[in-house]
């Protein structure tokens, strides 16, 4: 092995101490590799902040989906959420350090994930077309192609309306919704209290029925 | 009775509503309407779905992610920075090597004034910090130390010293640099 090779030394904390993966001269590891897949989150963050960067590759693969889904849901498509979704993880290792497991991992994520979006969809002007488009949707249910190309653009005007929520209604309409998250989480999330968690899930609600015009 | 409240309408969406307050809702049209509407609502937003990505999409990301990240400084911060085994192991051993070269290395022998015999260092006990490495692992084998990961291998101080940040090899100049001057005076 030559000196400043790619090949590198790891260590993993463990539960009673550190546990060393030496890679040999021939490039195999000297030990049994680590299962990070196998590890939960409070190890992965651990092992992470230790300088880690493969047990931070597990906390992504195991969280990507949800982060993703969240962003997509702010945004509405897939480059977007893409590039969302890989600010929200970068963001995530800058200030792994200061998680102290005080919440779940995915708790945080999620927070980190909102706060990335409520900051781009801020930055971004509202879809102009939308309530236009939603207030002359008629739902006429006939069967077939044209069944799904009405559910279609009822979810696109569904999509447009919740766009045009108030940020804190959308994040909690969101979470709750699509998440299935309590309100006791999304107001951790969120940095409120339960009871204004309720009230903006309920104006959500009350404001996406406004948007939506007189549909059934 | 009165309406039922905002939250009362969201614990009855979530089916969690009080039973003395479900009642409620039996005899007040109202309150049953603006309930049936947000489950409506509530029932057009669910059906709203995230479509799938490409199966290669999360390799993708997390690609992207690691590419990112790998751009970034490590996690951790301050002073737990040092407490890194890669960052400890060779500055461990330098400090080894640099205060082996502090005991042999000869000392100035003070100038002897007329009449004042000659005073020759007869002090053989060792630093304190020697003492305390030495009480630390002088009952360890080596292969005892060799699976605890205590040794290194050849090149292995220059690989880590190679793995460290550029604050983190200017501390470690640093820190020899004051060994240096220590061990000189």
């Amino acid at each position: 092995m030559t000196h400043g090779s790619a090949v590198r030394n790891t260590w993993v904390p463990a539960a009673s101490g550190w546990t060393v993966t030496v890679v040999s001269q021939s490039g195999r590891p000297a030990s049994t590799p680590v299962d990070f897949a196998g590890l939960d989150d409070a190890a992965l963050v651990t092992a992470a902040v230790a300088g880690g960067r493969d047990a931070f590759d597990a906390i992504v693969e195991r969280h990507r989906r949800t982060v993703y889904q969240v962003c997509y849901r702010f945004v509405s498509n897939h480059e977007d959420a893409s590039d969302l979704s890989q600010e929200s993880f970068v963001r995530a290792w800058r200030g792994l350090k200061t998680f102290k497991g005080q919440s779940a991992l995915s708790t945080w994520l999620y927070r980190i994930a909102v706060n990335v979006c409520l900051n781009r969809v801020g930055a971004k002007a509202a879809p102009t077309a939308a309530l236009d488009s939603i207030e002359h949707f008629e739902d006429t249910r006939v069967e077939g192609a044209q069944a799904a190309m009405l559910r279609e653009e009822r979810a696109a005007a569904v999509r447009r309306a919740i766009a045009l929520l108030p940020k804190k209604q959308r994040a909690t309409l969101i979470l709750r919704t699509y998440h299935e998250l309590s309100h006791q989480q999304i107001a951790e999330i969120l940095g409120s209290s339960v009871g204004a968690t309720k009230a903006n899930f309920f104006h959500a609600l009350a404001n996406l029925k406004k948007l939506l015009g007189n549909q059934p | 009775m009165t309406h039922l409240t905002t939250d009362e309408l969201v614990d009855a969406i979530d089916g969690v509503l009080d039973p003395a307050r479900r009642s409620h809702l039996d005899t007040c049209a109202p309150c049953r309407e603006q309930l049936t509407d947000l489950g409506q609502v509530l029932a057009d937003a669910h059906a709203v779905a995230v479509p799938e990505p490409s199966p290669l999409f999360w390799q993708h990301l997390s690609s992207r992610v690691r590419q990112a990240v790998a751009a970034e400084p490590a996690a951790a911060g301050g002073w737990r920075d040092w407490l890194r085994w890669p960052v400890l192991a060779p500055l461990a051993a330098l400090t080894l090597i640099v205060m082996a070269l502090a005991i042999a290395l000869p000392r100035p022998v003070p100038a002897t004034g007329p009449g004042r015999s000659a005073q020759v260092d007869t002090d053989t006990t060792l630093p304190d910090s020697f003492a305390i490495v030495a009480e630390l692992v002088g009952d360890l084998d080596w292969d005892t130390a060799a699976s605890a990961g205590l040794t290194i291998t050849p090149g292995a101080a220059d690989r880590a010293v190679l793995d460290l940040t550029a604050s983190e090899q200017q501390e470690l100049t640093r820190l020899l640099q004051a060994e240096l001057t220590r061990a000189k005076s």
